[in-house]
């Protein structure tokens, strides 16, 4: 049997009430000062995108009991010695990133723009244009669009991010990584709090008068598990 | 090219967080995801797919 791994732990591991992937129990593999809930699969199981929402059901249980670092959706081990091995390497920083995201949660802000139209495209080609300057004027406007957009999508994210007003460790972002897409921010904030904090921010996103607003959350600290020191992970 | 719904949006963040982020355990390999291969290389890779799907059917048409 595998072992596909939802979630660490420092051990003792609090119980969970709820089934693992495909209705399996949950099993907690003892790493020493940690542990690890995982559900065991057959190997030759392929994982589908239910087993991915089920996955994460299964962190939110365990995030709701105790401090835990979401493990990759899909990471799976060939025994339970395997798994102990695999996380020993990493006690110490797991340790660490264990004590960081304790009592917090993660709020999720995506930003998209209410219109794909550019100012490229409002301004288009001058008239009388050959092809050859025509295309590079067309470029030109390309290029001076996505600057303009890049410009103003860092802006809305600085707002953001000052009008969280907590550590800038705790807060990750990205802009422009798709045409619809101007911000992609996460940040982590107490527990207690989190329900509060997603009001307020999706009071702030709806000032923007550009882009249209989407506040997830609470969710695990999915996007701070960095090991190796402090600030968010890195994209995959 | 298709706009994003905020309902498209929450669902892909989601499903971005859980496939590229998260304690990346080394030595382990990742089981075969079937299903999500598409949205298995990020929110972009989605994005950009959708588009070219899109831009394959309008040249069809034409």
């Amino acid at each position: 049997m595998s072992l596909i791994a939802h979630a660490i732990v420092a051990t003792p591991p609090i119980g969970v009430s709820t089934a693992g992937l495909r209705g399996r129990a949950l099993v907690a593999v003892d790493c020493g000062e940690l542990g690890l809930w995982a559900t065991e699969l057959d190997p030759e199981v392929r994982l589908e995108r239910e087993d991915a929402f089920a996955h994460h059901r299964v962190v939110e249980q365990v995030c709701a009991a105790q401090a835990c670092l979401p493990v990759r959706f899909g990471t799976a081990f060939g025994s339970a010695e395997r798994a102990r091995l695999s996380i020993e390497e990493r006690r110490d920083d797991l340790v660490r990133s264990l004590a960081r995201v304790e009592g917090k949660r993660e709020i999720a802000v995506t930003l998209l723009w209410r219109s794909l139209e550019g100012a490229g495209a409002r301004a288009g080609p001058a008239a009388g244009l050959g092809p050859g300057a025509r295309f590079m004027e067309e470029r030109r406007a390309l290029y001076a669009e996505r600057d303009d957009r890049r410009i103003r999508a860092a802006e809305l994210a600085e707002r953001l991010v000052a009008e969280l007003a907590v550590e800038r460790e705790l807060v990750w972002h990205e802009i422009c990584m798709s045409r619809n897409v101007a911000v992609s921010l996460a940040a982590l904030v107490p527990s207690e709090r989190a329900l509060d904090r997603k009001e307020d921010l999706a009071a702030i996103v709806a000032r923007f008068g550009d882009v249209t607003g989407v506040v997830n959350g609470p969710w695990p600290p999915y996007s701070f598990t960095a090991l190796g020191g402090l600030g968010p992970s890195a994209p995959g | 090219m298709k706009e994003l719904s905020p309902a498209d949006a929450s669902v892909l963040e989601l499903v971005d967080r859980l496939i590229h982020k998260g304690v990346v355990l080394a030595g382990e390999a990742t089981i075969s995801v079937a299903g999500i291969d598409l949205i298995y290389l990020g929110l972009n890779v989605v994005l950009a797919a959708a588009e070219t799907i899109e831009q394959k059917i309008q040249r069809k048409a034409s």
